[in-house]
């Protein structure tokens, strides 16, 4: 198992770096990491947890979260499959180029999300490239929920090319030689073979993309519309609340964010040992 | 072989999650239906309340009694200029009620408003409040007028007058009051001394929020020492307990709200109701609730002096003063604040 941690032999008895070390690590993760999350829980409770429950079950916040999910969903279908489609593409021929797509599906994750938003706009909104000629014909994509989930396509596109791609790498050819040499076709070899082994890389991937999509606000408030109740994402309920100096309702909803978030991660630590064909 | 069997239920519990969430995927129902009669409003910041609490229902009900329809409203709120912006990006919006007339008329520019909102009564002013300052509870960097808050060591928040209309508001205030003291004391309005006056107190502003209603969170959550915005937004936090003082200036503006319909998005089945919706925001009903959620009526001074909460200004002044917004915003917040106040080196 992969958790099994290596103990250092060269060290006899009581080993005082053991317990420093941890104490340090947990030391400067309380005010970056633990104490802001702690605050979100503390003022998300304060006044009391049916008034939590209440901003909870509001109308326009399920709505939210339910678009969130949604929105995130597709964006994470898509990007998984075309994530696999092009680590298979990029890692099994060389061809010119070849190096120049690698950078441009990575260049997303360095790109700020608002500039991710105004580019979609520029493209789908109703003076776009793509968007003038949609409008006449009755499309409208931007301020939609399609829009969002371009959006996220946009600003997760790389994560789960991220993790396929290497898995990709390093697989051993040989089965895939012996699955042809036995009279499989190119699918066969596939579908049996190439994929059951990236299994592990696929979740790891679908999952950091749904994380990573959820949680997407600069590019989804200049797409969305902002409508409540309508185009409102969970994080632009959180800020749209916090604007309106509501900072309960506001932490309530961004508790669920950080229990899924932390809900998501778990499964991914825990699922990969279990997924991991060695 | 136990790590097969391992393997195969995980693999049916994955199908299984894939298969829940493909059932839950499909979108959800919006809160408001989207039929024919649903108004899409997009309002500056502070409107919601009275919008929400008092003007919706209101008309509502009225409307109810007098066509027997329900009409439903979906509203998105945000600074001033950054809601005209999502509506010439194309956001569904059939009224905007804007904090500035330069948004009304950038809308116009770009032909989705069509119609001349100054033809509606009160030239398309629905309600006023003035700018004050807001302090701490006990006020304790002393702060009775605007001069005071270009003293060394004011913390002051300003929301952004690129995103903000209230933000330009606040410049116009403070400008305007220094031109109309020193017009009284020497009967010539020192623009100098204006200049001086809203250079002296940008250098105390730490924070430039986006709209109105965001500096007042910020200004909540027990930032800095002093906060420029609408009286409104004073009297919502002592109504809802905050500890802050409201420090009316001497001079100050009242700022005007229009309304405009987005007559490009309306579609004529939808027009009488919209129509009637901004006729019904001028009537005694409506002004009533605005004056209970603390802005000025337009309509009828009987209601604003029945209003006790409201502060004594000795001179209050109007965008008039500078000549309409058609001359304010090239002349004092081009020329003035982003040339010699922003962008000074």
């Amino acid at each position: 198992m992969s958790t099994m941690i290596p103990t250092m032999r060269h060290v006899r008895g009581f080993d005082l770096a053991r317990p420093l070390s941890i104490g340090m690590l947990v030391f400067m993760m309380l005010p970056l990491v633990f104490l802001p999350l702690l605050s979100i829980f503390i003022f998300g409770t304060s006044k009391g947890l049916s008034s939590f429950w209440s901003a909870l079950t509001a109308a326009d916040a399920i709505f939210a979260l339910k678009l969130s999910m949604v929105t995130s969903f597709w964006a994470t279908v898509f990007n998984v499959l075309f994530g696999l489609f092009a680590a298979y593409v990029l890692s099994r021929h060389n061809f010119w180029g070849r190096n120049a797509l690698i950078v441009t599906i990575s260049l997303p994750t360095a790109i700020p999300t608002a500039v991710a938003g105004v580019a979609l706009l520029m493209l789908w909104g109703p003076y776009g490239m793509l968007g003038r000629l949609l409008r006449p014909q009755g499309i409208e994509v931007m301020f939609t929920a399609s829009a969002i989930v371009l959006a996220n396509i946009f600003v997760t596109f790389p994560l789960a090319f991220g993790v396929i791609k290497p898995v990709f790498d390093t697989m051993s050819r040989s089965l895939e030689e012996a699955s042809a040499t036995i009279g499989a076709t190119r699918w066969q070899t596939f579908w049996h073979v190439t994929l059951p082994s990236l299994r592990g890389a696929i979740v790891s991937g679908a999952l950091l993309t749904f994380a990573r999509a959820i949680g997407e606000f600069g590019s989804t408030i200049m797409v969305s519309g902002n409508l409540a109740g309508r185009t409102q994402t969970a994080p632009l309920y959180i800020f749209a609340k916090f604007n309106e100096g509501q900072i309960e309702a506001a932490n309530a909803i961004a508790i669920v964010l950080a229990l899924f978030s932390f809900l998501i991660f778990s499964v991914l630590f825990f699922a990969r040992d279990w997924l991991d064909v060695d | 072989m136990r790590k097969r069997t391992l393997n195969k239920s995980l693999g049916a519990y994955a199908a299984l999650l894939v298969f829940i969430l493909f059932v839950s995927s499909c979108l959800p129902k919006p809160t408001t239906e989207t039929g024919g009669l649903n108004i899409t409003l997009y309002g500056f910041s502070i409107m919601k309340e009275s919008l929400e609490k008092a003007i919706y229902p209101g008309f509502i009900a009225k409307w109810k009694q007098e066509h027997g329809q329900e009409v439903r409203f979906t509203s998105s709120f945000a600074g001033s200029e950054t809601v005209t912006n999502q509506i010439l990006q194309g956001v569904p919006a059939d009224i905007a009620i804007l904090s500035i007339d330069r948004d009304a008329q950038r809308l116009k520019d770009n032909g989705f408003v069509t119609s001349d909102w100054h033809t509606l009564p009160y030239k398309g002013i629905v309600n006023k409040t003035p700018f004050v300052i807001l302090v701490k509870g006990a006020n304790p960097k002393g702060i009775h007028d605007f001069p005071d808050l270009a003293k060394p060591g004011v913390k002051l928040i300003h929301p952004d007058p690129v995103s903000s209309g209230g933000a330009q508001w606040s410049i116009l205030a403070i400008y305007g009051s220094e031109l109309v003291k020193s017009e009284k004391q020497s009967g010539e309005p020192d623009r100098a001394r204006a200049l001086q006056m809203v250079q002296a107190i940008w250098k105390n502003v730490f924070v430039t929020p986006a709209s109105a209603r965001e500096a007042r969170t910020t200004f909540e959550l027990g930032n800095g020492d002093a906060l420029v915005t609408y009286e409104l937004e004073g009297l919502l936090m002592k109504e809802s307990g905050k500890p802050v003082e409201i420090i009316v200036p001497q001079a100050t503006i009242f700022s005007e709200h229009p309304v405009v319909v987005i007559d490009r998005n309306v579609s004529a089945e939808k027009r009488p109701i919209v129509d009637a919706f901004v006729q019904y925001l001028w009537s005694d009903e409506a002004q009533q609730a605005f004056v209970k959620y603390h802005f000025y009526s337009v309509t009828n001074n009987a209601f604003n002096e029945a209003n006790k909460e409201f502060g004594h200004i000795e001179m209050p002044f109007s965008i008039d003063y500078f000549g309409g917004w058609n001359k304010a915003y090239p002349e004092v917040i081009e020329q003035i604040f982003k040339n010699k106040v922003q962008n000074r080196k």
